[in-house]
C-alpha cells in the first residue's frame, strides 16, 4: 500500500502537476473509484490558481500524534497577515522575484518527482497507510466506535476512510528538505514553517496532502518536551511556534547586523536592509515599534495587558504592562467566551500566600488586582482552559463545560485609554480537541477561508463544512469534541455585512438540506446521478492554457533536477527590486508592478474572466442543487415503491450506501437511550459544583501561566519591567511609516527612539549585544 | 422494502401506564411528564419587592427519535452532515379569563388612526368570556402567548387598521361570520395516517377534564423535540397532558394561539416545523390542516410563527432563509414565485450610495395588496439571506420587530410593508425580541450576552444591559410591574440564569459616568458612529480594504443605524440574577401570579410572585424567615 501511494505520487508528479487524472487511473486497479470528495467538488471550476496561497487546501500528514502540529499550522496558514509576512520575510527571499512564485516551484517539483527517493531514505518513512493504521490504533480508545470486524478506514463515512483516500489522491508534498539557506537564514522553526507555506503556494494543485516532516524535526530538535510520540498540547505548541518564529526572525536580524555589508552576496539591497535592521535591533524590540522587517509577528499577534494593582494598605495603585500573544481564559459551565473574558478581567484579591509586594508600603500587602487589555492585537488567540488539574494536582482533567462562542466578538475588558476599544473581531479558526483528557485525543481545526467558507482540517483530510458546524464544539455535544483555541481576527462591520450577504445563498441551500434531512430525504450531496457523472468527467483542477503556459515558463527558468538550495543563485538579479523594498507593503506594490510587467495583461484579464465565470457557475450549481432537491422531494412523495426503485438505482452510487446504512442504523437504534439525560442532571450538578470549588484555588495558579508565551517573549528582550509607559503608540506609527525613507533618515529616527527608550531597557540591550 | 412496523399505539396514556405497571408492555424510553416541588433557598428569587418561590417543576418527557428518523446523535463528533434545526421547549399560554389582565397602562395613540380598521369579524365572534370586542386586555391571554406575549395586542386591536385592509380579495368570507360554527381544520389528528404525524395520544378523560377545570386557569401548549403537548396548568394532574402529538419527522419549533378566535370550544393553534411545514391545529376537536406542505412555498425551518393581531385567519411565519411569509390558515398552498411588481422598500437610497449588494433590507416579493389572493402565501417579504430568529408585533398592532442571526433588528411597518429602522447588535446575532407594554421600547437579547433597550420613537439605543454570562435567549416585560415611567423586564439565557431588570426613563437619560472619563481619549469617535470610526482607523489596513463607506445616506431618513460605541451607551445592571435551572433556558413569561421559565431539556418552572404585592417589605422578611 505504501509503495503504491509513493508510486502514485511520483506518477502524478511526472505529469502536469495539478491534474490528478493519472491518480484516478491507478486507483482503479486496487480500490473502487472513490467518489469525488466534497472539497474537490467545491473547487471545480475554481479558475486559475492564485499566487497568494488563499486557495490551497491541503491536508497534513499525521506521523502519530502530531495532530497538534497540523491543526495549529493550518490555523496559522489561513491567517492572511501571518501567511503573507512569513512569505515576505526575509524580504530578499525567493518569493520576491518578479514573477512571484517562480523559483519556489522548483523544490516542490523535485520533491514530487523524486518523491519516493528521499522518503525511503528518511528514518521516519511512514507511509500513508501505516500512518492511518497507527492513527486508528491510537484512536482505538477513543469515542469514535469502530465496528468490530471492520477496519475503520473501510467505512466510507469514517474519517479514516477519507484520510486514506486523501493520501491516495495526493499529491503528497514531502517536505523533507530545508531551504533555509536560500532565505539567507539558519535553519529554524521559522524557515521550516516558511518552507511549508511556500510549498503550498507554489504547488499547482489546490488539494493534496502535505507532509511536514522537516518542520517537526526542527521543532522537536528545539523543544525537548515534544520529542516523544505522545499526545501534546496544541496551545503549548502554538505558543512555542510563535515564540520560535519571533526569536528566529530576531536572531536573523541580529546575524545580518553582525555581517558586514560587503560580505553579503547581494550587495545593495542587503546593505540597506542591514543598516535598517541593525539600527532597529540595536534599540531593542520592546517598545512595540520594531524594525520593519521583524516586527510583524508582534504586530499581528501581540496585545498589551495592563494589570492594575491597588494596595489595600496604602491605597496606592500601580500599573504594569505586559505583552501577550494569546489569552488563556478560565471556563465556567454554561458560559460564553465573552463572559469568560470578563471574568479574566474581574477584580482579584491578592491575599494570604499570594500577597502583593507594595513598593510604597515596602512589604507584602493585601491588594486588588485586575487585568485589562490596553492594546488589542490584530489576531486574538483565545485559549480555553479545558485542562485543569484534579484536586490532588496529579492529573489534568478535561472540563466539558458548555462554553458558547459567537462568530463575532468585541472586547469588554479594555482599559479606558485603549485605542479602538470597540474593535470588531471575527472568528476565523477553531482548534478542537477530541478526547476525554489531556493525555489522549485528537486535534482538528475548523477554519474560515477567504472565499471558500468554513473547512474542516482533520490531518490528511479537508472537508467543507457549513457555518453552523462551527457551533458543534461548545462542549455539550456527545463525542467529547470541544473548542480549545479560538482565533479571532479583526474585521469591520462593512466586511461583516458583505460576507453575510454572500453567505446567504449557501445558507439557503443548507437550510433546504436541513429540511431534507428532517424529511428523511437523501442528502443532496453526491446522491444525484447527474452531479456525480459531471463531477467525474471534469478534471478536479482545471488547467487552462494560460496556466499550462505559466508552468512551462517555470520549467524553463528553473530546471527540474535542481537542489533546494538552487534559488540562492537568484538574489543577484533580484537586487534591484528589493532595494526600495524595505517596507513590506511598499515592496508588495513594487512586486505587483513587476509582475504585471512580466505576465501579460491578457493573462490577468483571462484570469479575472475565468474567476467571474466560475462564480457564476457556482451560483448556477447552487441553484441547480436546490432545484434537484425539490425535485427529489416531490419524487419521494409519490410512492414508497418509487422510492425503493430510486434507492436501488442509486445504490450504485456510494451515497446510496450512506442512506442504506442510515436506515439500517435507524432500525437498529430505534430506542436509543436518549432519556438518560433525565437522570443525568444530578450528576451534572455535582460536577459543576466540584469544578466551581476547584476553580477558585486553581485559577490563580493558572493565571500565572496566562501567557507562557508572554514569558518567553520577555526573554526575548521584551520584559518591560514595572511602570512601562514608553509604549507610545505614536512611535509605532512613526516607525511603521518610516520604511520607505532613506536609510540615514531611518537610522536617525530609530536612534532617537533608542535614546528615548534606552533607560528602561537594559535587559533588552543586553540581549541584543 | 423499507416498510417499518407501525409505531405502537395505546388507546390512552393511562392504559399505557397500566400496561407498563403490569409488565405487559415493555416500558418505552419515552416517559411521562414528571411534576416535582423542589424547595430550599436555591429555589427562591429575592428581589426588592419580595421573594419569588418555586412553586413547581414540570418536566416534560423527551420523546425518543422516531424509528424512521435518522438518529440525531452521530457517534462521530466531526460528522459533517447537517442536523435538523431544533429549539428548546417553548410554551404558549392560554387563559379564557380576563381576571388576570395586566394593569392598563397603554395610551391609545389616537392621532394615528381611527377605528375604522376594525375587522368586521372581530366584533362578531363570541365574546361570552370577554367584556367587549374592541378592548381585549392582552394579558387575558395569560400575559400573552410567548416570549413577547404579555406586551402584545392589549388595547390596540381597535387602534390600527387591519392587515391587508383595502384589499377586497382578503375580506373574510361569508362563512366565517357564522360565529357559532367557527371553521375547523379538515383532518382528524388521532385517526390520521399522515406520514408526518406519528401518533396522537389523547387523555382518556379529556372531555371531563375540560368541563371540570376552572375557567380562569391556564392552558399551556409546549413543544419538546418531536413532541407537542397540551397541558392544563390549573389542574392538579397537570403532569398528565390533555393531548400529546408525536411527529414523525421534523420538530415543532414554534407555535402560537389565536387570541382573537379563542373560545372554550375553539382554539386556533398554529405550529411551525423544522421542515418548513406549518400545521393549523384545533385541539378541542382534534382536527388539523397542513400548510406549506412539503415546503412548497418555503422549505426552510420556521423559527417563529404568530397570528397577526386581530386577524382570524392570517398568521406570519419567519423562515430561516430570511423570509417573512403571511399565510391564511384556510387557503390552499400554491408554489410561490416572486411577483413581478415586487418592490424594494428603502432600497433606493441605499443603492445610490453604492452599497449595492445589501441594498434591499425589505424586499416585498408578494404584497398583501396583491390581487392574486386565491392561494397562500398572502404576502411574502424577504429581509436578507440570514436566519430570522424571532419577531414580535407591537402593542399598537402597527409595527413588527424582527431580529436575525446577522445581528440586525428591523422595525417594520407591516401594514405599509415598509422598513422603518435597522439597528445592529454590539456583536453577534440577536436571538429574541419583545416590545414594552406601551410600545415605546423594544428589547433584544443576543450573542453579545446583552439585553439591549431600543427606543422606537427616538430611533436609538437606550441602554445595554450587562449581566448575563452567556447568550440571551428570551426577554419579556412584566406588565404587572410596569407603569408609564418605570419598567420591569426579565431575561433568560444559555447561562441557565433568570435576570430581572428595572429601568426608568429618567435614569436612562443620565449619561454614563465612565463615558465622561473617557471623553478625552476617544473624543473623535463621539460624534461619529462606530463604523465610520473603524473605517477611518484602518483604511490603510489590507484586511479591511474592501470596506467601502456605505453609511453616508444618513441625510434623509436614517434607516440603517450604526453600532453605538460602548463608551457612549448607558449600561444597566440587573436587580436580580439567579441560576434557575440546570440546563440552558429558552423561554420566559410573566403571569399575574408567577414567572414561568422553560429550559432546553423540558423543565417548566413556575415561580410564584411574592404573596402580598402591596406590602413588599413584609414579604421579604417572610421569605427570608
Amino acid at each position: 500500500m505504501s509503495l503504491f501511494s509513493k508510486f502514485k505520487g511520483a506518477a502524478s508528479g511526472a505529469t502536469s502537476p495539478g491534474t490528478n487524472s493519472p491518480s484516478h487511473k491507478h486507483k482503479k486497479d486496487v480500490e473502487p473509484e472513490p467518489e469525488i470528495t466534497p472539497l474537490v467538488k467545491m473547487l471545480q471550476n475554481a479558475g486559475p490558481i492564485r499566487n497568494d496561497g488563499s486557495d490551497k487546501f491541503f491536508g497534513m500528514e499525521n506521523f502519530g500524534n502530531t495532530c497538534y502540529c497540523n491543526s495549529i499550522v493550518q490555523a496559522l496558514y489561513f491567517s492572511v497577515p501571518f501567511r503573507e509576512n512569513v512569505i515576505n520575510y526575509p524580504p530578499h527571499s525567493p518569493l520576491d522575484t518578479p514573477n512571484g512564485h517562480l523559483p519556489v516551484v522548483t523544490p516542490i517539483r523535485v520533491i514530487q518527482n523524486g518523491g519516493a527517493v528521499p522518503a525511503t531514505n528518511k528514518p521516519k518513512g511512514i507511509s500513508a497507510a501505516e500512518a492511518m493504521k497507527r492513527r486508528a490504533a491510537i484512536n482505538a480508545g477513543q469515542p469514535v466506535p469502530a465496528t468490530p470486524g471492520q477496519r475503520p478506514e473501510d467505512k466510507p463515512d469514517s474519517p479514516e476512510y477519507k484520510k486514506k483516500h486523501a493520501m491516495l489522491a495526493g499529491p503528497i508534498l514531502e517536505l523533507t528538505y530545508e531551504s533555509a539557506s536560500s532565505y539567507g537564514m539558519e535553519e529554524s522553526t521559522f524557515t521550516a514553517l516558511k518552507d511549508i507555506f511556500i510549498a503550498l503556494i507554489a504547488n499547482q494543485s489546490r488539494t493534496g496532502v502535505l507532509s511536514p516532516q522537516r518542520f517537526l524535526e526542527i521543532f522537536k530538535r528545539d523543544n525537548e518536551m515534544f520529542r516523544t510520540s505522545m499526545h501534546q498540547d496544541a496551545h503549548e505548541f502554538y505558543g512555542l511556534v510563535l515564540n520560535a518564529v519571533i526569536s528566529n526572525v530576531e536572531a536573523n536580524a541580529q546575524r545580518i547586523k553582525e555581517l558586514a555589508p560587503p560580505q553579503d552576496d547581494n550587495s545593495l539591497a542587503q546593505s540597506m536592509k542591514t543598516a535598517v535592521t541593525s539600527a532597529a535591533t540595536a534599540m531593542g524590540l520592546a517598545s512595540g515599534a520594531r524594525s520593519p522587517g521583524t516586527g510583524w509577528v508582534h504586530e499581528i499577534f501581540e496585545g498589551v495587558l495592563t494589570s492594575e494593582t491597588k494596595c489595600l494598605t496604602c491605597e496606592t495603585a500601580s500599573q504594569r504592562d505586559e505583552t501577550f500573544l494569546d489569552l488563556s481564559i478560565d471556563l465556567e459551565q454554561h458560559s460564553s467566551v465573552t463572559s469568560c473574558l470578563r471574568k479574566f478581567s474581574a477584580e482579584e484579591m491578592l491575599c494570604e500566600r499570594n500577597k502583593f509586594h507594595c513598593d510604597n508600603c515596602g512589604g507584602l500587602q493585601e491588594a486588588e488586582k485586575r487585568m485589562k487589555i490596553k492594546r488589542l492585537p490584530k489576531i486574538l488567540a483565545l485559549h480555553l482552559k479545558r485542562f485543569k488539574y484534579t484536586e490532588d494536582m496529579t492529573r489534568l482533567q478535561k472540563l466539558f463545560h458548555r462554553v458558547v462562542y459567537p462568530y463575532h466578538l468585541r472586547m469588554f475588558n479594555t482599559t479606558d485609554d485603549a485605542e479602538d476599544p470597540d474593535r470588531l473581531y471575527e472568528l476565523y479558526a477553531v482548534v478542537v480537541h477530541i478526547g476525554g483528557n489531556a493525555y489522549h485525543g485528537h486535534y482538528v481545526s475548523v477554519i474560515k477561508t477567504q472565499d471558500r467558507g468554513w473547512l474542516l482540517f482533520d490531518d490528511e483530510m479537508v472537508e467543507p463544512v457549513d457555518k453552523h458546524y462551527v457551533r458543534n464544539f461548545f462542549g455539550d455535544k456527545p463525542g467529547m469534541a470541544c473548542a480549545y483555541v479560538l482565533f479571532y481576527q479583526e474585521t469591520t462591520v462593512e466586511a461583516m455585512r458583505k460576507e453575510q450577504e454572500a453567505e446567504g445563498l449557501a445558507e439557503v441551500a443548507l437550510a433546504s438540506a436541513e429540511a431534507g434531512v428532517a424529511l428523511g430525504h437523501p442528502q443532496p450531496n453526491g446522491t444525484h446521478p447527474a452531479s456525480i457523472s459531471k463531477a467525474v468527467s471534469i478534471p478536479s483542477t482545471p488547467v487552462d492554457e494560460h496556466q499550462e503556459f505559466v508552468s512551462l515558463d517555470h520549467a524553463v527558468t528553473a530546471p527540474l533536477p535542481v537542489s533546494p538550495q538552487m534559488p540562492r543563485s537568484a538574489p543577484p538579479f533580484m537586487a534591484t527590486p528589493s532595494v526600495t523594498a524595505l517596507n513590506v507593503t511598499k515592496m508588495k506594490t513594487k512586486e505587483d508592478k513587476e509582475r504585471e510587467k512580466k505576465e501579460s495583461k491578457d493573462a490577468e484579464k483571462a484570469r479575472k474572466v475565468a474567476e467571474k465565470a466560475a462564480e457564476k457557475e457556482r451560483q448556477k450549481a447552487e441553484e441547480k442543487k436546490r432545484k434537484d432537491l425539490e425535485n427529489s422531494r416531490k419524487e419521494y412523495q409519490r410512492t414508497q415503491a418509487e422510492q425503493v426503485r430510486l434507492a436501488m438505482a442509486a445504490s450504485k452510487q456510494s451515497a446510496a450506501d450512506d442512506e442504506e446504512r442510515r436506515k439500517r442504523e435507524a432500525a437498529g437504534a430505534g430506542t436509543p437511550s436518549e432519556s438518560s439525560k433525565e437522570n443525568g442532571h444530578p450528576e451534572k450538578e455535582k460536577e459543576k459544583d466540584k469544578s466551581f470549588g476547584g476553580l477558585g484555588s486553581l485559577s490563580r495558579a493558572h493565571r500565572g501561566s496566562k501567557s507562557m508565551s508572554k514569558k518567553s517573549f520577555g526573554f526575548l528582550g521584551n520584559k518591560n519591567g514595572e511602570g512601562k509607559s514608553t509604549d507610545d503608540p505614536s512611535h509605532t506609527a512613526v516607525e511603521g511609516e518610516s520604511g520607505p525613507q532613506t536609510p540615514e533618515k531611518h537610522t536617525k529616527t530609530t536612534k532617537d527612539r533608542f535614546s528615548f527608550s534606552g533607560l528602561g531597557r537594559k535587559k533588552s540591550n543586553l540581549m541584543n549585544s | 422494502m423499507f416498510v417499518l412496523p407501525p409505531p405502537p399505539r395505546y388507546p390512552s396514556q393511562a392504559a399505557y401506564n397500566l400496561a407498563v405497571a403490569n409488565g405487559q408492555a415493555a416500558p418505552m424510553i419515552e416517559t411521562n411528564n414528571i411534576l416535582t416541588h423542589p424547595t430550599g433557598p436555591e429555589y427562591q428569587l429575592v428581589v426588592g419587592e419580595g421573594t419569588y418561590i418555586l412553586k413547581e417543576d414540570l418536566h416534560l418527557a423527551t420523546p425518543p427519535p422516531h424509528p424512521s428518523e435518522a438518529p440525531v446523535v452521530n457517534p462521530n463528533p466531526l460528522a459533517t452532515t447537517p442536523q435538523p434545526a431544533t429549539a428548546g421547549t417553548k410554551l404558549s399560554l392560554l387563559s379564557f379569563s380576563s381576571r388576570s389582565s395586566a394593569p392598563f397602562l397603554y395610551k391609545v395613540d389616537t392621532n394615528r388612526s381611527t377605528r375604522s380598521g376594525l375587522q368586521s369579524s372581530i366584533q362578531e365572534h363570541p365574546s361570552e368570556e370577554r367584556p367587549s370586542g374592541d378592548f381585549v386586555p392582552g394579558s387575558s391571554d395569560g400575559g400573552g402567548t410567548s416570549m413577547t406575549g404579555s406586551a402584545r395586542a392589549p388595547l390596540s386591536i381597535g387602534s390600527a387598521p387591519a392587515f391587508g385592509e383595502g384589499n377586497s380579495m382578503l375580506s373574510p368570507t361569508a362563512t366565517s361570520k357564522d360565529a357559532g360554527k367557527r371553521r375547523k381544520p379538515k383532518n382528524n389528528i388521532a385517526k390520521s395516517n399522515s406520514s408526518f404525524i406519528s401518533r396522537c395520544i389523547v387523555h382518556e378523560n379529556l372531555t371531563k377534564r375540560l368541563q371540570e377545570r376552572p375557567s380562569d386557569g391556564y392552558f399551556a401548549f409546549a413543544n419538546i423535540n418531536r413532541a407537542f403537548q397540551w397541558l392544563d396548568l390549573s389542574s392538579p394532574q397537570k403532569a398528565e397532558h390533555l393531548t400529546k402529538i408525536l411527529f414523525t419527522k421534523g420538530h415543532c419549533l414554534c407555535h402560537d394561539i389565536n387570541q382573537t378566535t379563542k373560545a372554550t370550544n375553539h382554539i386556533d393553534l398554529i405550529m411551525g416545523f423544522s421542515t418548513g411545514e406549518i400545521i393549523w391545529f384545533e385541539p378541542i376537536s382534534q382536527k388539523y390542516t397542513r400548510l406549506n406542505k412539503n415546503g412548497i412555498i418555503n422549505a426552510t425551518p420556521v423559527s417563529e410563527i404568530r397570528w397577526i393581531p386581530g386577524s382570524e385567519n392570517l398568521f406570519l411565519a419567519a423562515h430561516m432563509d430570511g423570509s417573512l411569509v403571511v399565510y391564511d390558515k384556510e387557503k390552499d398552498d400554491a408554489a410561490f414565485l416572486p411577483e413581478e411588481n415586487g418592490t424594494h422598500t428603502n432600497g433606493d437610497s441605499e443603492k445610490s450610495n453604492g452599497s449595492g449588494e445589501h441594498s434591499a433590507k425589505l424586499h416585498v416579493d408578494k404584497s398583501v395588496h396583491s390581487k392574486n389572493q386565491k392561494f397562500n402565501p398572502v404576502s411574502f417579504w424577504k429581509l436578507s439571506n440570514q436566519r430570522i430568529n424571532a419577531f414580535a408585533f407591537s402593542p399598537d398592532n402597527r409595527h413588527l420587530a424582527v431580529v436575525s442571526e446577522d445581528g440586525t433588528l428591523r422595525i417594520i411597518d407591516y401594514l405599509k410593508e415598509q422598513l422603518l429602522d435597522l439597528y445592529a447588535s454590539y456583536y453577534g446575532g440577536f436571538l429574541c425580541v419583545c416590545w414594552s407594554p406601551d410600545g415605546k421600547y423594544v428589547l433584544t437579547g443576543g450573542q453579545d450576552d446583552l439585553v439591549s433597550i431600543w427606543s422606537v420613537a427616538e430611533s436609538t439605543i437606550v441602554a445595554r444591559c450587562q449581566g448575563h454570562q452567556s447568550w440571551v435567549t428570551a426577554v419579556c416585560f412584566d406588565p404587572w410591574r410596569c407603569d408609564d415611567r418605570n419598567y420591569r423586564f426579565g431575561s433568560v439565557g444559555e447561562d441557565c440564569r433568570l435576570l430581572l431588570w428595572d429601568f426608568s426613563v429618567g435614569m436612562l437619560h443620565r449619561p454614563k459616568a465612565s463615558s465622561v472619563r473617557q471623553r478625552g481619549s476617544v473624543s473623535s469617535r463621539f460624534a461619529s458612529p462606530l463604523q465610520r470610526a473603524e473605517t477611518q482607523n484602518t483604511s490603510t489596513s489590507r484586511l479591511r480594504s474592501n470596506s467601502s463607506p456605505s453609511y453616508e445616506s444618513d441625510e434623509d431618513h436614517t434607516v440603517e443605524h450604526p453600532v453605538e460605541p460602548r463608551a457612549t451607551t448607558a449600561m444597566l445592571p440587573p436587580v436580580m440574577s439567579k441560576v434557575v435551572d440546570v440546563d440552558p433556558l429558552c423561554w420566559l413569561e410573566f403571569t399575574e401570579e408567577s414567572i414561568i421559565t422553560s429550559c432546553k431539556s423540558g423543565h417548566i418552572r413556575t415561580w410564584d410572585r411574592p404573596r402580598d404585592t402591596t406590602g413588599s417589605k413584609s414579604d421579604t422578611t417572610l421569605a427570608s424567615a
